[in-house]
């Protein structure tokens, strides 16, 4: 386990530079790029000049770059950079709102797992067959679809049609609160009916976004898990004789090491991908906010959100790395 | 021994050969024939890279679902070219202006039109009937000439950004990976930060902070004005709306490019190991040629994959950032801001999202189809299987003939 130590904390010694970089693109994007957001923070064309500058000293924007970078950095870490729209700290803003996503992501992480690992299996145990041609078209298809096109395609069948879903408002938590995501607090506690409201809540929005995934980890299972048994070890068994239900339970073992890593990445990538998925349903997660600070030229909260997510994203990779080192010691070397 | 080789070199001659064989045969020839225009003795001295060629279109012809896919991408090609001149109806012509009934009318719908209109400081007044085959959109827009007309936005977002981003990656990630060292330290962090942030998220930020930048610029450089405008097929009042387009496209290169520095450093670490590296060192060669000529060749098989797929993904994503209102916004078509507008009317105006969404689609799985069929054809492991299956068939017909 020496060498995993050390693995980890050359892993982590990366993870500063890139988190400075994150910062300073931040910076980029937010501070030097757009010509002039501070006339319509003080009210559009009608701001008075004194406004004007009262906001650009309040967000340091008349010093110079380094102190604005400072200020900016200074804000980001310590939570004091104010959303201009309503005056409150923009990582408290958006802390309401990343659970909404979080559980988002979750509902979608499980449908991936629960389609995408099993399909992928039978795709590979059945290859060249017509299932596996079924299957394969199949996952092409969820990856080629984009997903608002799934999304209103899904909204017709299961809200318009059987009305399987509610797609207004947000369930509210409950009332005893442990790890702060619904639903897993509603399980926790054993408050069924919180617990259907939320799955009644989230489940459409959680297939719609899981569904390219489930595609990609298809494709990736089905290929894993053929490289697995193209191994001379498989050779081996099948010349002892090895009955076939052994055979593949050793395949898949070997099979499933990449896919957990791929699933880790998964998760950091349905956390990035809920904009669109959040618009459509209504659903108010960091997505959703990311898109009003855009609309509403409010670069504090876009500068947080970006941020926010740059970190979760980092974060999600370096989890998938280590991962891969725990469950294949060859890589840590 | 003299005879034996001559015998596998007849047999290969020998292929079963269908009419698409002969067709790629040709095809094959005749870009050959066109590169010996310009440099002489080409086909000569390339006789093998020829054949290569041929052989993998061997392959592809013999891959259903690849060859589906070309056709798709081909279609997408020629609609993106040539898609504003078949509409029958110009982007910019509004009906809602004339008659507010063509406002989301129905597929199959006729509208009568009385127009008058300003052109060329004459008043012109005129009646028409628009037949909506497909439905309009919120401007009264005949659907199938707007879906038409943004194949070109599409085609041209796509191929634009796809040649300046992976191309950018990939010359990166070879000088990385290549020199090492220092300069392999300061361009990976460089990568690592852009690739720290999910495409889409930076896609936005960036989209949303750009367009008042490039509108500027665009403002002051009518030359990069008209480019624009005729790359795009756009009339010339729309100049004003060109900021957040191209906002969209500089966005997507800077998110596209890391990933193929990533890919391309891998790659070019293990190949720079090899011998010929060192012999082409040896004998002096520049690192550029080395790079460019020697290195390049050997590892853009998986990278050509990755791009076409990702001609697919640039659609995808672009649609999907202007289905959030960023990028394109009306009058210039496109189609994911076609479903941006039926998306507030969805299941009334279901054909709003439909026609698009399926476009989208169709377009996009042509080119997964394609490129998953490259992965098979540039690998040589599938690529010989594929071979052998051609050379089986055609021994054994030569057989029965023989019998």
């Amino acid at each position: 386990m020496a060498g995993l130590g050390k693995f980890l904390v050359r892993r982590g010694l990366t993870f500063v530079p890139t988190l400075i970089g994150v910062t300073l693109i931040v910076f980029i994007i937010a501070y030097v790029i757009p010509a002039n957001p501070v006339r319509a923070w003080a009210g559009g064309e009608k701001a008075t000049k004194a406004a004007v500058e009262l906001i650009k000293a309040e967000y340091h924007l008349n010093q110079p770059w380094y102190d604005q970078y400072l200020f900016l950095i200074k804000g980001l870490f310590t939570n004091s950079l104010l959303d201009p729209l309503n005056q409150v700290p923009v990582f408290t803003n958006i802390g309401n709102r990343f659970i909404v996503t979080f559980q988002l992501a979750l509902f979608a992480f499980f449908f991936v797992v629960l389609m995408g690992l099993p399909l992928g299996i039978i795709s590979a145990i059945k290859r060249n067959s017509i299932t596996d041609m079924v299957l394969r078209i199949l996952a092409l298809v969820f990856i080629s679809t984009p997903i608002y096109v799934m999304a209103y395609l899904f909204i017709w069948v299961f809200f318009i049609h059987w009305n399987l879903t509610t797609l207004a408002g947000i369930p509210p938590a409950p009332p005893h609160q442990i790890t702060h995501i619904p639903v897993i607090d509603s399980i926790i506690t054993l408050n069924w009916s919180n617990f259907v409201e939320q799955v009644q809540r989230f489940w459409l929005p959680g297939f719609t976004l899981g569904i390219a995934a489930a595609g990609v980890l298809m494709r990736f299972t089905r290929n894993s898990f053929l490289e697995a048994y193209s191994r001379d070890s498989t050779l081996f068994l099948k010349a002892k004789g090895v009955p076939k239900s052994r055979l593949y339970r050793h395949v898949l073992k070997n099979a499933l090491v990449p896919v957990i890593t791929i699933l880790a990445l998964q998760f950091g990538g349905l956390l990035a991908g809920t904009p669109i998925t959040e618009t459509i349903f209504n659903l108010p997660g960091i997505g959703l906010y990311a898109l009003q600070s855009v609309m509403y030229l409010d670069f504090p909260a876009l500068i947080g959100v970006t941020f926010l997510y740059a970190i979760v994203f980092v974060t999600a990779n370096l989890i998938a790395d280590i991962l891969y080192a725990l469950v294949d010691p060859r890589v840590r070397f | 021994m003299g005879n034996n080789t001559k015998e596998a070199y007849e047999e290969r001659e020998e292929y079963e050969m269908s009419i698409l064989d002969k067709i790629s045969d040709k095809i094959i020839d005749g870009v050959a024939l066109f590169i010996n225009l310009i440099k002489r003795d080409w086909k000569k001295r390339n006789q093998s890279k020829i054949q290569e060629w041929k052989l993998m279109a061997y392959a592809l012809n013999r891959s259903p679902p690849a060859l589906l896919g070309l056709v798709i991408v081909i279609a997408y090609i020629i609609l993106g070219i040539i898609g504003p001149y078949l509409a029958s109806w110009p982007y910019d012509f509004f009906p809602v202006m004339y008659n507010s009934t063509s406002r989301l009318a129905a597929p199959g719908s006729n509208v009568f039109l009385n127009v008058t209109m300003v052109k060329n400081w004459h008043v012109i007044h005129y009646t028409t009937t628009v037949h909506y085959s497909i439905g309009s959109d919120l401007f009264g827009r005949d659907l199938l000439s707007v879906l038409l007309a943004g194949a070109r936005t599409a085609l041209v977002l796509d191929v634009f950004i796809i040649l300046i981003g992976p191309t950018f990656g990939i010359i990166l990630g070879l000088i990385s990976g290549y020199h090492g060292g220092a300069i392999d330290e300061i361009i990976m962090r460089i990568t690592d930060m852009f690739l720290a942030f999910p495409g889409l998220i930076l896609a936005i930020a960036l989209s949303a902070v750009l367009p008042g930048r490039i509108q500027n610029f665009l403002n002051y450089h009518p030359f990069a004005q008209t480019l624009v405008l005729k790359l795009f097929a756009l009339e010339p009042r729309d100049v004003n709306n060109l900021g957040k387009l191209l906002a969209v496209f500089v966005a997507l290169i800077i998110v596209w490019w890391p990933g193929y520095t990533r890919i391309a450093r891998g790659s070019t670490l293990t190949e720079r190991e090899n011998l010929y590296v060192e012999a082409a060192r040896a004998i002096g060669l520049s690192s550029r040629t080395i790079m460019f000529r020697h290195i390049l060749p050997n590892i853009i098989g998986p990278i050509l994959v990755m791009i076409t797929m990702d001609f697919g993904n640039v659609i995808l994503t672009e649609a999907g950032l202007s289905f959030l209102g960023l990028g394109a916004v009306p009058p210039i078509p496109d189609w994911g801001n076609l479903i941006n507008q039926g998306a507030q009317y969805f299941p009334q105006a279901w054909w709003l999202v439909a026609f698009p969404g399926i476009v989208i689609v169709t377009v996009v799985l042509g080119w997964n189809l394609l490129g998953d069929g490259l992965r098979d054809i540039l690998d040589p492991r599938t690529r010989r299987s594929m071979e052998f299956k051609v050379k089986k068939k055609s021994r054994t017909e030569g057989g029965e003939s023989n019998a």
